[in-house]
């Protein structure tokens, strides 16, 4: 993973959802995974702007699927993790566990 | 949905988007308007809130993809400033010596010190601004070769070389000289 490049928070959570979605991952599924665990709203651009950032860094690819009817003929647009994703993902849980490392004490508190 | 809604919603999205996805995107949207079984108003209106809230980070999305001109602008503002750095440090140093030789060899490394710091920026903005900047430093070398300089050969051929040189190694080190591009396939 390059230099200072950690994994936005949004980004995570959309590499996560992506992963749990398996060969099942495209634009809506991924939001709608996202609203459904995480109970936050999001849009779909939004969804879009962060896979196409980690797609230019090649941390996940794309490939279009056959046009169908429920979506008025137009195709879907899947997308799954690079290994260079996997490990970026990887590293930005890590950093944020050993952070996080000895801290529950403190949050029960709070 | 209605087919006035949905060309509506195209035009704007071809705008923001490559039209492969915006296809793929209008088509998520006219999906999960289908599995909404509230009613058709409902999900009317669910479809342009989403279709609005995510037009500030597409259009964001957008100027950061068609980033030419930034890219540019980072590349000649680079330039400039290497330049003016290469000037001030080539005038104090070479008013140490009177040798013609010694004075073209501390021009040499005051560009090769500008350079590089200024390959580092670019590249820290924009990858393509460090790429520009070589390119720029190159063929204003050859142009100064090509017009018959008065300065001599060895200072034209190692300025040629060492210029983009030291832009790349500037723009190495930033981590940022190359960007991976994004891979598509169709299934």
């Amino acid at each position: 993973m390059p230099r200072g490049d950690f994994l936005g928070s949004l980004e995570q959570i959309v590499m996560l959802a992506v992963m749990r979605l398996g060969t099942n991952a495209y634009g809506m599924t991924v939001r709608r995974e996202i609203e459904e665990r995480t109970g936050r709203e999001i849009s779909i651009g939004a969804v879009y702007a962060t896979l196409e950032r980690l797609e230019a860094k090649g941390y996940v690819s794309s490939f279009t699927g056959e046009p169908t009817a429920e979506r008025g003929g137009r195709a879907k647009r899947h997308f799954e993790i690079e290994a260079a994703g996997h490990e970026a993902l990887s590293a930005s849980q890590n950093a944020l566990k050993n952070m996080s490392e000895g801290l529950s004490r403190r949050w029960k508190r709070a | 949905m209605s087919p006035s809604t949905i060309a509506l919603s195209q035009r704007i999205l071809a705008r923001l988007m490559p039209p492969a996805q915006a296809e793929a995107l209008l088509g998520d949207l006219l999906e999960e308007c289908r599995l909404r079984v509230e009613s058709p108003a409902s999900a009317t209106r669910w479809y342009w809130m989403q279709l609005v809230s995510s037009m500030p980070v597409l259009l964001w999305t957008s100027l950061r993809r068609g980033a030419w001109l930034i890219t540019i602008v980072t590349a000649v503002a680079s330039y400039i400033a290497a330049a003016a750095i290469e000037l001030a440090l080539g005038y104090s140093l070479t008013r140490m010596t009177t040798s013609e030789s010694v004075r073209l060899v501390i021009v040499l490394l005051a560009n090769v010190a500008a350079l590089a710091p200024c390959g580092y920026v670019a590249a820290s903005i924009r990858p393509g601004a460090a790429r520009l900047l070589a390119f720029l430093m190159f063929a204003t070398t050859c142009l100064m070769l090509a017009t018959g300089s008065r300065a001599p050969l060895w200072f034209g051929g190692s300025l040629l070389i060492l210029g983009p040189l030291a832009t790349i190694a500037g723009a190495a080190l930033s981590g940022r000289w190359r960007t991976r591009k994004p891979s598509s396939r169709r299934a």
